[in-house]
């Protein structure tokens, strides 16, 4: 666990970092609805287009794939469980089970269209400094009623630091039960009784120690408003993300397709 | 009230949303609902937290992974997963938070009422989500039971059973 680096910032020069917060999260909703109801053809536009994003960060499809290998386990089971439980057309039986086309069909979809809301998230995470998505989230909510944006900031900012730190925390913990020949022990309740515990009391002490840390910094919730980063493409990415939205959408109507034949 | 005692709540809170995007990553798919540890830290943080703080918590949380952070079950993320077959059970979050902190703050902290909280947050997670994933999938009210409903019963008595023991470990080590 203490590989994923799903959440990490990559320090880099490319146009998404200089890019503004709010244009990014304001694209990554909208990609993330649209994808919701896209079909193939419009997963394809959609990664053909985010795809030189993620090569510009040094991660390639195999280096994806490699990085997301976890979850891309998940999609292929998750896809299998929709082509065996969906009904229709089978194409092939085993023991009773049976795999139907049109499962099959939705199963790969539902997991593209999970790869490519991966990828994009990905992507966002590793273009975005967490002090960003937080002075993001305090502009956002700042219009809402009752809603304290200074304080739901910070903690999502607390939250971006303490992911991290559980999971070192995790594997520190997991190496010194291993030491102790904690792995050798054959009880799957006592190896995560002696795993878990220990984890839990690391971070809740840990937290106690940034609230220290903070009051002795005499913190508060009156700070100054963040200023935001432009790179002066903010109108063109909005524009070329709503074009993108669009035409996924377009792509995603079965109507459109009716045209062609 | 010193000012660590007033930042105190908010940094388990953030701890807490931190510990739910963990457990979200940890996801086993059994059908369409995958089974995830992260509902089990919700129902920790109203447990733990209470219902004001638990529901800010999970509120957080949703937001997070609105935002576009990939932390809801299985590394996904954005407002497509909320409006999903699954969307139901991640804003069923708020008012399961919500019962089970205030089921516990009101009846008392002892194993039995912790235990019962538990159940009636996993009540109302699953009568947010049941129906939503029925809309979501035309289905019948047997077939979103047996789709949404009883793959996860034994999982959440476990779940339940761990949670409860990790409440009481970790209780002591909060300073009020």
């Amino acid at each position: 666990m203490a590989d994923l680096t799903l959440f990490s910032f990559q320090a880099g020069t490319t146009v998404l970092h200089d890019l503004d917060i709010r244009v990014k999260t304001v694209l990554v909703c909208m990609l993330s609805m649209v994808l919701f109801t896209a079909g193939f053809s419009a997963c394809l536009a959609c990664f053909l287009v985010v795809y030189p994003f993620t090569c510009a960060m040094g991660m390639t499809l195999s280096r994806l794939i490699a990085r997301l290998k976890g979850f891309i386990l998940l999609l292929i089971f998750m896809a299998a469980a929709r082509a065996v439980t969906v009904p229709g057309e089978p194409i092939l039986s085993v023991s009773g089970i049976e795999i139907t086309r049109q499962g099959l069909a939705q199963g790969t979809l539902v997991g593209v269209r999970f790869f490519l809301v991966m990828m994009i998230g990905m992507l966002f995470a590793a273009t975005t400094r967490p002090a960003a998505l937080k002075s993001a989230a305090q502009w956002f909510l700042k219009p809402v009623p009752f809603v304290p944006e200074k304080r739901v900031a910070l903690m999502i900012s607390l939250c971006l630091k303490f992911f991290p730190l559980i999971l070192s925390r995790a594997g520190q913990t997991a190496d010194a039960v291993n030491a102790r020949c904690g792995s050798v022990r054959k009880n799957p309740v006592r190896q995560i009784r002696f795993l878990t515990f220990p984890l839990l009391k690391k971070t809740v002490i840990s937290a106690d120690h940034l609230c220290l840390a903070m009051d002795a910094r005499c913190y508060t919730e009156h700070r100054t408003d963040p200023a935001f980063e432009h790179n002066g493409r903010e109108r063109l990415f909005l524009g070329a993300g709503t074009g993108l939205c669009a035409a996924m959408a377009v792509l995603s109507l079965d109507a459109f397709w009716m045209i062609f034949w | 009230m010193s000012p660590t005692d007033s930042l105190r709540p908010m940094v388990y809170a953030a701890l807490f949303v931190a510990l739910i995007c963990v457990g979200a990553f940890i996801a086993i798919p059994i059908g369409p609902v995958p089974i995830v540890l992260q509902n089990m830290f919700v129902l920790l943080a109203g447990l733990i937290l209470g219902p004001t703080w638990g529901t800010a918590c999970v509120a957080v949380y949703l937001l997070i992974g609105l935002a576009g952070l990939p932390v809801f079950a299985g590394g996904t993320s954005g407002i497509g997963k909320i409006f999903g077959p699954t969307g139901g059970y991640l804003l069923g979050y708020l008012p399961a938070v919500l019962v089970t902190g205030a089921v516990s703050k009101f009846l008392g902290k002892t194993l039995f009422r912790d235990i019962l909280a538990m159940i009636a947050g996993s009540i109302m997670l699953y009568g947010v989500g049941v129906p939503w994933l029925k809309l979501a999938f035309s289905l019948s009210w047997g077939q979103a039971l047996a789709l949404g409903l009883v793959p996860f019963l034994l999982g959440d008595a476990v779940k339940i059973a761990g949670a409860v023991i990790m409440a009481r470990k970790i209780r002591p080590l909060l300073k009020e």
